[in-house]
């Protein structure tokens, strides 16, 4: 009943900011999802073959799902949706496989004014079912981009970190291995040095393991003039370490940041970035470098909720302005969500 | 007749003949007509040997139709949690040494790692071409190993033999597969990375769980094991 009254309230007051309550279709395609995403997703899918061997899978996510509907549905134009449903995921643990999803999107707007809209609604949506005070943390996972960028490193040590920001695990071992020598086996690049002379006698279009002879080529002479050991590894991984502990009122964000570039020689282009200027309703709120690592489709701003007593976490959200296309839509589609943790709302 | 315990040995191979020995060094005696699937310990409780397939004994273990067995320690990891929960791993054997890894042609020389190969899956994807395609006999140790090294863009491809040649066939453009010594991974013109380690992998004695629930088989499955430990 608990459940029941307080998902009414929250769809209430979403409807009432101009939110359509949307249900979405049970079961995907599994195609739509495997073939964008690769095997990352197709881990957690619940599929099943159908008798022309065509794999579908119940929803995984339901923002997902409402990506996928207004790709089908609504195709141009700014959508606000809503949702109080279930979701499916393969679970590994004694995790449910069924999991509640209450939240909101608003799919086709890159406004600046969305971002704010959204982390305001899910702030002052918490208030109509708890009594507590609420804490907002906010980041903007640009900067993290943009100090990356700022930091003498070969180019594909910048797509690494970048890409596997929100991979903590996977991230930690990178940045240990940044403090490390080197990221090339001499003896093997050795041995591969008179391969490459000989390749370079070879026909450039011919393909091995569907990839051209002059494509490796390239690729391998870029290694050698982008050698790791240039850089100075440990200098650049205790910068990455110090910025992910940055944690402090959001209103002193930018000075706590520009502070940071003096201290370090660097230049993270501050003024490129609007999250300074998010209008927030809720004045307890902090910037936290280290937030919003959780999901790997967020590309800007994101946003995690607190109840301030005891620090747990009630919502979380964030901007996901590449994600419409990964799922298929011809052309960039932004959007930004976010979710209710509708467990720890009944825990309370 | 219903015998008490049921032990799964492997069906063929050196495992089958390094088990067998195991077995008859400890002085317990198996009759092995090559071409009979069902024997016995002459002299122990009463039981019944079932030569199997490998990869049938871990199932077999995890509902219960086998007590004890045989197998490798990379069959038991690539099956399911929900099958490996209903097995304890009782001891690593000395025989059956392989390693499960990552191999790439020898040609592709810009790729050491992991991480070059991610680059690698994103050139592919950016050019439309495919996802970079993973040949295996191990999709789930496969999947868990890339995906915790950060490679998301590729697809796995189910091989049941040859995956050696499937990078030189159009089939798949890497692999993954179990390798004692290097040579076939050498002769087939491959290379291991230098992160592309898997899993260490050796004959091992397993033994199902529920078995050592059962007052009963406990006493008989532990003697046994104690005999040939």
């Amino acid at each position: 009943m608990k459940s029941k009254k307080y998902s009414e309230a929250l769809l209430n007051l979403f409807k009432k900011k101009g939110f359509k309550v949307k249900e979405f279709e049970n079961i995907i395609e599994s195609r739509i999802i495997i073939e964008r995403s690769g095997e990352i997703f197709k881990k957690s899918l619940l599929s099943f073959e159908d008798d022309n061997g065509r794999n579908f899978s119940l929803r995984p996510d339901l923002t997902i799902s409402a990506c996928l509907d207004y790709i089908k549905n609504v195709k141009e134009g700014t959508y606000k949706y809503a949702y109080f449903d279930q979701a499916y995921r393969r679970t590994f643990g004694k995790e449910s496989l069924v999991r509640n999803q209450l939240g909101c999107e608003i799919i086709g707007s890159s406004n600046f004014k969305s971002n704010a809209e959204i982390v305001n609604l899910i702030d002052q949506s918490l208030k109509k079912v708890i009594k507590d005070k609420t804490t907002i943390k906010i980041n903007d996972i640009n900067i993290f981009y943009s100090l990356v960028d700022s930091l003498k490193l070969p180019s594909r040590w910048r797509f690494r970190l970048k890409r596997h920001f929100w991979r903590h695990d996977y991230f930690d071992e990178l940045i240990t291995r940044l403090e490390s020598n080197s990221d090339l086996q001499k003896n093997v690049f050795e041995l591969d040095k008179k391969s490459y002379f000989k390749m370079k006698e070879s026909k450039q279009n011919e393909k091995i393991a569907g990839r051209k002879i002059n494509e490796i080529l390239d690729r391998f002479e870029k290694k050698i003039k982008e050698p790791r050991s240039n850089i100075n590894g440990t200098r650049v991984a205790r910068i990455i370490r110090n910025f992910l502990k940055i944690n402090c009122p959001f209103k002193n964000a930018k000075n706590e940041l520009k502070k940071f570039e003096i201290k370090n020689k660097i230049d993270l282009k501050l003024n490129q970035f609007d999250v300074f200027d998010l209008n927030l309703k809720n004045k307890d709120a902090l910037f936290s470098s280290n937030i919003g690592r959780s999901v790997e489709y967020y590309t800007g701003i994101v946003f995690e909720i607190y109840k301030k007593s005891k620090n747990l976490n009630l919502a979380s959200g964030g901007r996901y302005d590449n994600l419409m296309q990964i799922l298929g839509a011809k052309n960039k589609v932004a959007a930004i969500g976010g979710a209710i943790n509708y467990d720890n709302i009944l825990k309370l | 007749m219903n015998k008490l315990i049921k032990i799964g040995l492997p069906s063929k191979g050196r495992l089958k003949d390094e088990s067998l020995k195991i077995f008859k060094k400890n002085n317990l005696s198996i009759k092995d007509s090559k071409r009979n699937y069902l024997s016995e310990i002459k002299n122990f409780s009463l039981n019944e040997v079932i030569f199997s397939h490998a990869r049938e004994i871990v199932d077999r273990l995890a509902d219960n139709s086998l007590d004890i067995g045989i197998s490798g320690y990379d069959l038991l990891k690539e099956s399911l949690p929900g099958i490996q929960k209903n097995i304890q791993v009782f001891s690593r054997l000395n025989f059956g040494f392989a390693n499960l890894i990552v191999a790439v042609p020898d040609a592709w020389i810009d790729v050491q790692t992991i991480a070059d190969l991610e680059e690698i899956s994103f050139e592919l994807k950016d050019k439309n071409i495919s996802k970079l395609r993973v040949a295996t006999k191990y999709p789930n140790l496969t999947n868990d190993f890339l995906l915790s090294k950060g490679l998301t863009q590729y697809k796995i491809i189910n091989s049941l033999g040859s995956t050696e040649i499937y990078p030189f066939t159009g089939q798949s453009e890497i692999i993954t597969d179990i390798s004692s010594s290097g040579a076939t991974l050498k002769a087939n013109k491959l290379r291991i990375l230098k992160d592309g380690d898997i899993l260490k992998s050796s004959a091992c004695i397993l033994v199902s769980k529920k078995s050592l629930r059962d007052k009963l088989k406990n006493k008989i499955v532990k003697n046994l094991l104690k005999k040939i430990s």
